[in-house]
């Protein structure tokens, strides 16, 4: 790239392949996690008891993280299909999704206002709605490139990393739209009581996830569902590298562990107890 | 009152080019090099020749300057000069978007990455710019390290 910008007529583009894409994508995101963190460290304004730079900077980093995972994760893909029309539209429809999220989250922050469960006039109305729109294409998109890998693996890709990638997008997926899709269909994330949604507050909760240690909080299986997209690939590598032979029943005892832990932090969470209530 | 129209009719006027040359920058092709040269050259140019014809009338009888904050708030106490200083932001925040943009594009930046960069540096001008230097640059660091 030519360093001297002299007001030289356009230069034709080359157009970024699908992984690419989603790098870019996720680059803006990552570079307002300091600007954030510096107006944490000034910022006296609070949100549900916590700082309303926290939650800005939470999903930034993770629909970052998410991007930069499909960015990986595309590389398994057979080389005619990672770079295919629809997977490039696919990667710029995850891209654009992504990155209205991430304003919108971060606008509303800066003025101390919730982005989420924001129902309160026809404007924020019809944001929540597409802020639904965004998640579910996140999330559906994953899931289609999770498929993909299964059936369109590179040569060279081990069975370790083609399942652990491959079912760990799917599950994940599937797992998120479930928890996640409850989760924006009630008032907010803590579930006290009876189900009545108790008073919102993340003053008090673990350190920077802001999980209740006092009541139900739906945010906890919700995670657990969105990171088996990491933790599974991760587990087939491993397997991949260190115990070939068991590269199956690896990926499929990590596969049943993260949705046993979904589901069961999910039920906690729906009766309205706390996730190590005693930690 | 300048050429019979109020401020306020000049500055809505000034505002109109600004965002006229915005969405040229986020929303059309590259490829129209003429439409494109709008943002690029001949809109910052006009609103710059704008701001000239303000300070010429009347920088230099007002109070203030740019020695402290103060006087620099006494000097945007003239209606004419606040309205100068504003039509400086949409000038120069319109030419640093089309900077943004023509090194995007020489890097191979994709149009929906651009945007909301190009729309912060609209709105809120140096965010918009340390956003575009941030990412470029990781992108320049990973390219550097790990060719695609």
């Amino acid at each position: 790239m030519s360093h001297a910008d002299n007001l030289a007529p356009i230069a034709p583009a080359r157009l970024a392949s699908p992984g690419r894409l989603l790098v870019q994508g996720a680059l803006p995101m990552l570079a307002l996690v300091p600007l954030c963190l510096i107006a944490l460290a000034v910022d006296a304004r609070l949100f549900n008891g916590v700082s309303v730079w926290i939650k800005p900077i939470k999903f930034q980093l993770s629909v970052a993280l998410h991007l930069l995972t499909l960015a990986l994760l595309l590389r398994l893909l057979q080389p005619a299909w990672a770079s295919a029309r629809g997977i490039r539209a696919l990667a710029a429809a995850l891209v654009a999704a992504g990155l209205f999220e991430i304003a919108y989250i971060t606008a509303k922050a800066a003025a101390g206002e919730a982005s989420h469960f924001n129902v309160g006039d026809p404007f924020h109305s019809a944001m929540y709605s597409l802020m639904g729109v965004g998640a579910v294409t996140l999330v559906a998109g994953a899931a289609v490139i999770g498929a993909l890998i299964l059936r369109r693996p590179a040569d060279g890709v081990g069975p370790g990393l083609r399942l652990g990638a491959g079912w760990g997008l799917i599950l994940g997926a599937a797992a998120t739209l479930i928890v996640a899709g409850y989760l924006s269909s009630q008032g907010g994330h803590l579930v006290g009581g009876h189900l009545a949604g108790a008073q919102q507050t993340d003053a008090g909760g673990w350190p920077i996830l802001g999980w209740s240690r006092q009541v139900g909080d739906l945010r906890v299986p919700h995670f657990f569902a969105t990171h088996l997209m990491q933790a599974l690939p991760l587990v087939g590598w491993a397997a991949d590298r260190w115990a070939p032979a068991r590269a199956r029943p690896a990926v499929a005892t990590a596969a049943a562990i993260g949705l046993a832990l979904t589901a069961g932090t999910f039920a906690q969470a729906l009766t309205g107890r706390p996730f190590l209530g005693g930690v | 009152m300048l050429f019979g129209l109020d401020w306020e009719g000049w500055f809505s006027i000034a505002g109109a080019l600004a965002m006229a040359g915005w969405a040229i920058l986020i929303l059309a092709p590259r490829r129209w090099a003429a439409l494109n040269a709008l943002p690029f050259y001949a809109l910052p140019a006009l609103l710059s020749g704008g701001y000239a014809v303000l300070i010429l009338l009347h920088f230099a009888d007002a109070p203030g300057g740019f020695d402290s904050l103060a006087g620099v708030a006494q000097l945007f106490e003239s209606r004419p000069l606040l309205l100068a200083g504003w039509i400086h932001y949409l000038s120069f925040d319109l030419f640093v978007g089309g900077w943004i943009a023509r090194r995007a594009d020489a890097a191979g930046i994709s149009r929906i990455v651009q945007a909301p960069i190009l729309a912060a540096t609209f709105m809120l001008g140096p965010i918009g710019l340390l956003l575009y230097l941030a990412s470029a640059g990781a992108l320049r660091l990973i390219d550097r390290r790990a060719p695609a």
